[in-house]
């Protein structure tokens, strides 16, 4: 997996993190993973098709859920309802869609399906015969993680 | 309140718009989300969903006229994105015609919107009034 991937998807993040919650991420230590897991409370999963195909997973605890909603409506939260979690799953999309113009600057022409958003439980999802990529995000709010399992 | 200061863009025809559309959009995410029995709020939801409708599309139309004016560069580009934020309002509404008021959708809906209406304004929005500044200030 090549670093353009990941740092596409970091730069997509801090940009659209930074604009819609007012927070700054910073990137934690990238680890190589076997398969797509979270013990996080809502993932949101991204599918990719095109040039480079698989999946992206977004995994944020229920506090740092609660409190980005909380910042963009300006409301208090105090259960991921419908409301947060399709705000939610709208944030990783938009960050997705961020990251495939950035990707399509290195020649990668890309599409995302609509978000797929699981809260409790996630299904682990097998990385196959490729390895994944995990980066997680350091935030003032709250830490979270980013699954990347992309092939060309 | 949703609306921040840092989401102006420094042309006050636009700002007062903006202001009045994230105001539409708290009051219905506030409605959408507090205790009340369902039944009681429909009418404020449909009203406020037939009010976003019709406001986005003179928003944006207006939007457009003025970035005309200012010959903006970038007219065409944020013309295809006026037109995806409507198509997203136009797919839930279409949901809304087909399968009544549902609340599980229209949570679906404010919750997206919120980060539609955040990022459109946001981000691309404010590229016109950078535009209009580099230009040395009101056109």
């Amino acid at each position: 997996m090549k670093v353009e991937y990941v740092n596409s998807f970091y730069k997509a993040t801090k940009d659209v993190l930074q604009l819609l919650v007012d927070i700054e991420p910073q990137r934690g230590e990238l680890k190589v993973i076997e398969d797509l897991v979270s013990n996080k409370d809502a993932n949101v999963e991204l599918g990719v098709v095109g040039d480079l195909k698989g999946t992206i997973l977004f995994s944020f605890p229920k506090n740092m859920t609660l409190e980005m909603v909380k910042i963009m409506s300006g409301m208090e939260m105090d259960k991921i309802d419908n409301f947060a979690s399709s705000a939610l799953g709208e944030v990783a999309n938009i960050i997705g869609g961020n990251a495939l113009t950035l990707l399509s600057k290195h020649n990668y022409t890309c599409d995302i399906a609509p978000p797929q958003i699981f809260i409790g439980e996630y299904k682990p999802l097998h990385a196959g015969n490729g390895k994944a990529l995990l980066l997680p995000i350091l935030t003032p709010i709250g830490e979270f993680d980013i699954s990347i399992h992309l092939k060309e | 309140m949703m609306w921040k200061d840092k989401y102006k863009i420094g042309v006050d025809l636009i700002d007062q718009q903006h202001k009045e559309l994230f105001k539409r959009v708290s009051d219905f995410t506030q409605t959408i989300r507090n205790e009340e029995n369902w039944e009681a709020k429909l009418d404020k939801v449909k009203e406020t969903m037939s009010f976003m409708k019709d406001y986005v599309i003179v928003h944006f139309n207006e939007e457009e006229v003025y970035q005309e004016q200012i010959n903006y560069p970038e007219l065409e580009e944020h013309k295809h994105a006026h037109a995806k934020f409507k198509e997203g309002i136009d797919n839930y509404v279409k949901i809304f015609e087909e399968e009544g008021f549902n609340e599980e959708k229209i949570q679906e809906f404010g919750g997206k919107l919120m980060a539609w209406l955040i990022m459109h304004v946001g981000k691309m929005d404010q590229k016109i009034g950078e535009y209009v500044k580099s230009k040395g200030g009101q056109i």
